[in-house]
């Protein structure tokens, strides 16, 4: 074991435990990791709300520890679990927050928005010459915005507009005396007369993340606003970050297992996106404002399409009341079965929102869903129907969930530390939801692909033909590997390089089992809502209950 | 928080503070300046300098965001020049059709103040006060900030504050609801000039609905006087948990300052506030944040040991909590918080 390691295992000869922490702003996760019989397992877990004191998080996990630990530690457990080493990470302490101004609210606007808020930044006032405010009001809005730094967009690369200058004069303006950071991305050709709006060295100059109208380039822009938020918002300690570590810790398990791997965090502020490949090639999308107490949820007509996104007779206002609720108190649980299902409708569209456009996320070969709502659903259908309604993955896909909040607190040890802390615990890190194979196109009630699935030791099941908006479950454990033939029906797709008709495809059985999901991506629901209900209940049925005569279907 | 805390009054930029640090300031006290943009005005440059648009660089003399004031010259040639009309802020200077674009000042306006203390530091967009009173800290709010005198508008904490029930004893004054208000109801008290209402819950919709009355309000301009609203429980119909009702009850006619942007509420010359502490231990009183219990208050009876499922389906560690209503029910620990009576109450 090298030095690295000893980040997990550097506890006195005689405990051989660490402790793994991630603060979140409303849930602190706690995991025991110990040597068992050679091997480093992890031994407990527990959670708890962050308001509470981080004593009684370790006399839970030192409860949870009597029984399996040697009984002539029980009585020090508490001593050993206090003095042990500790592997910590933690939501940033704040979102840095920044002040828009964009010619156009759909081009230059959009394009600059969705770089701030993919790296981390909170977009706290936005003008734009288009948002059909008078100029007076824009300026007092700019004015009155509490931000650490201004971005300022517009006009394409060969453009030299005046529009874009009016919106830089209007934040030189409402900037004043201020110290605070401009950032200008908008046409190079424009550079130098915004520079000159400015006091000295104040402005910089970064690529257009609008270069052209049908051309998006921003990346240069997030990289730069990444690297400024931790610069301005939370100096030093940049791995600690449960964003951060979490990304490094995916980065790790895509480049150590060979895979292409993409995770989900959905946290009560942030939400983080990986997306991560066998090279070691990351792609991060951080949203400070991404999580289930995102202002988002309590806009006019988001408590509706939530309300018709479930199952459950519950009207849009009681929706609405529930998710002002959980904004107001992220630390308490659903107690109720309608609140669940408002909780987890909330979840979807916001894995929906992260997900966005990114086309990327089709045909990859895991899909990891964490935090305390998808990773501590109710069960592991729970967590198994928020991943494949919000985030659609095309193709054949493994879904896992890290259930201790482990991946965070991983990913803050060193670079050299990484590979080894994570490949130590590898085993316990991720607990295996199953498979699914989700299609894109096709007809309702009209056939979409047929699938055989050889099971070494057990008669094949199928072919089964799975229909347009059907969801149907197949049996397959834990550790089970299957084997499927699917044959897809024309103007059917399961993206990326599967584009012949026939393909093959080896899939691992999980808490779940493996899905057969024709329900096209987008999901598409029913517009009368006794349908809606039916249908929801159905494909909630369908993966809930364990399946019979091998299989169990849902139109 | 109780007895002294520092709270900062926010200033939109370009205020003028007008109090020092060190200074003890009245609720009702200007503290700051401020004079609001109006439609910016275009000033020709090019036309009268005889210059083509896109070259007056050089006579030009201000840039965007100088502050000028009336008369200040813009832009000239030797004996030409070009004067601000009126005292503003320059916004642009446009190559297009030369001209300069200028957003007049409006008339000073106050900053209130709104709290009662002494001045600590002025910072940079804000000024902090150290305020001698007991703090309240509710879940939202919305509306300005205002001050008033505490008065109780319901009998019981889990009475819904009836439009009926507002008349104009309540003028000026901040307040104190029960368990909801309708949007009809808070209309009312702002028409008939209440300062600003404290509530146990609200409905999301009834609050929507009120926020966009004055909106349209504030559009066709008539709407004066501030009002703020801070709920301390919840959304949806809740009651406030009936020791901070209680409390809120011992000190009416005492002066507050309610802040419901921030979720605020200070009382002076009050006692300490109850406070309330997460994970309750057995036999403490607690409040329920979530249906079906939220806003009741109740007893802890007994921790129940390890994991249990709640109706959600959700493991979790449970309280066995004794309802004031008599109903005996596990809770999520979660979901609970003690209530302690203040030490002088």
């Amino acid at each position: 074991m090298n030095a690295g390691a000893q980040a997990i295992a550097s506890s006195r000869s005689t405990t051989e435990v660490s402790l793994l922490l991630d603060i979140g702003s409303a849930w602190t996760k706690g995991i025991v990791v110990g040597r068992s019989v050679g091997r480093w397992r992890i031994a407990a877990q527990a959670a708890q709300p962050s308001s509470w004191d981080e004593t009684d998080l370790i006399q839970t996990l030192a409860a949870r520890l009597v029984g399996a630990a040697d009984q002539r530690l029980t009585e020090r457990l508490v001593t050993i679990l206090g003095d042990a080493p500790r592997i910590t990470c933690h939501t940033p302490a704040r979102p840095g927050r920044i002040a828009l101004a964009a010619v156009s609210a759909d081009l230059s606007g959009r394009a600059a928005r969705r770089a701030a808020e993919s790296a981390g930044w909170v977009v706290a006032e936005t003008a734009t010459l288009d948002d059909e405010r008078p100029a007076a009001e824009r300026l007092a809005a700019l004015q009155s915005a509490d931000v650490d730094a201004w971005l300022l967009a517009g006009g394409f690369d060969d453009e030299t507009g005046e529009a874009a200058l009016e919106m830089a004069g209007l934040v030189a303006a409402a900037r004043g005396a201020s110290q605070t950071p401009v950032l200008w991305a908008g046409s190079p050709l424009l550079t130098d007369r915004v520079v000159n709006l400015f006091e000295p060295r104040m402005v910089r100059a970064l690529p257009n993340p609008r270069p052209a109208v049908d051309r998006e380039n921003p990346l240069p822009l997030r990289r730069y606003l990444e690297a400024l938020l931790e610069r301005l918002v939370e100096p030093g300690g940049r791995r600690q970050l449960a964003p951060v570590g979490f990304s490094r810790a995916v980065m790790q398990l895509a480049r150590g297992g060979g895979r292409r791997i993409s995770a989900i965090d959905l946290g009560a502020r942030y939400a983080t996106l990986v997306l991560a490949d066998a090279t070691g090639r990351s792609e991060s999308r951080v949203l400070a404002s991404g999580g289930l107490t995102s202002p988002t949820l309590t806009t006019p007509g988001t408590p509706a399409r939530i309300a018709h996104s479930i199952d459950l007779p519950v009207d849009e206002l009681a929706v609405a009341d529930a998710l002002q609720n959980l904004r107001a108190r992220p630390g308490a649980l659903p107690q109720t079965e309608e609140e669940l299902a408002i909780v987890h409708g909330a979840a979807r569209m916001l894995l929906e929102q992260l997900v966005g456009d990114e086309s990327a996320f089709d045909s990859i070969d895991l899909l990891i869903g964490a935090g305390r709502t998808i990773a501590a659903a109710p069960t592991p259908a729970h967590a198994m129907s928020m991943l494949l309604d919000g985030a659609r993955p095309l193709g054949v896909t493994q879904l896992a969930i890290d259930p201790a909040g482990a991946l965070g607190p991983l990913g803050a040890l060193e670079d050299q530390e990484i590979g080894e802390g994570v490949a130590m615990l590898r085993d316990d890190l991720l607990a295996p939801l199953g498979a699914a194979v989700v299609c894109r196109g096709g007809r309702s009630g009209q056939a979409a692909f047929r699938v055989t699935v050889h099971r070494a030791g057990w008669p094949s099941i199928g072919p089964i033909e799975v229909r347009g908006g059907q969801l149907q479950l197949i049996p397959l454990g834990r550790g089970q590997v299957a084997e499927l033939d699917i044959e897809l029906e024309p103007g059917i797709s399961i993206g990326g390089a599967r584009r012949a008709r026939r393909s093959r495809a080896s899939v691992l059985g999980g808490a779940v089992g493996l899905v057969l999901d024709a329900r096209d991506v987008p999901l598409l629901l029913p517009r009368r809502t006794d349908d809606r209900r039916t249908i929801l209940a159905a494909w909630r049925d369908a993966l809930q209950h364990e399946p019979h005569l091998g299989t169990r279907e849902a139109t | 928080m109780n007895g002294v805390a520092i709270h900062r009054i926010r200033l939109q930029r370009g205020s003028a503070v007008t109090v020092r640090v060190g200074a003890q300031i009245r609720p009702d006290e200007v503290i700051a300046l401020r004079r609001q943009p109006l439609d910016p005005v275009r000033i020709p440059v090019a036309r009268p300098l005889r210059r083509a648009p896109d070259d007056i660089d050089d006579v030009v003399q201000v840039r965007a965001g100088s502050r000028v004031v009336a008369g200040e010259r813009l832009a000239g040639t030797g004996t030409q020049e070009v004067t601000a009309p009126v005292g503003g802020v320059v916004l642009a200077v446009s190559h297009l059709d030369g001209t300069i674009l200028l957003a007049p000042l409006g008339a000073e306006e106050p900053v209130i103040s709104h709290v009662r203390g002494k001045v600590r530091a002025i910072e940079e967009g804000a000024v902090a006060v150290e305020v001698p009173a007991a703090r309240v800290r509710g879940v939202g709010g919305t509306g300005d900030a205002v001050h008033g005198e505490l008065a109780i508008g319901v009998q019981n904490p889990e009475d819904e504050l009836r439009a009926a029930a507002i008349d104009v004893g309540a003028t000026g004054r901040i307040l104190v609801g029960g368990s909801r208000a309708s949007a009809e109801a808070l209309t009312r008290a702002r028409a008939m000039g209440v300062a600003g209402i404290v509530l146990g819950g609200v409905l999301d919709k009834e609050l929507r609905d009120f926020e966009s009355i004055q909106r349209r309000r504030r559009e066709a301009g008539g709407m004066t006087g501030s009002f703020g609203l801070l709920l301390v429980e919840g959304f949806g119909k809740v009651g406030i948990d009936p020791q901070l009702f209680g409390w809120l009850r011992s000190h009416a006619g005492r002066m507050a300052s309610l802040f419901g942007a921030d979720g605020l509420l200070y009382v002076y010359d009050a006692g300490t506030a109850p406070i309330r502490r997460p994970l309750p231990r057995v036999g403490e009183r607690i409040v329920a944040h979530r249906r079906p219990y939220q806003g009741r208050g109740g007893v802890v009876v007994a921790l129940l040991d390890g994991m249990h499922a709640a109706a959600s389906g959700i493991p979790t560690r449970m309280a066995l909590v004794r309802f004031e209503d008599g109903r005996l029910a596990p809770v999520p620990l979660a979901n609970i918080e003690a209530t302690l009576a203040a030490p002088d109450h």
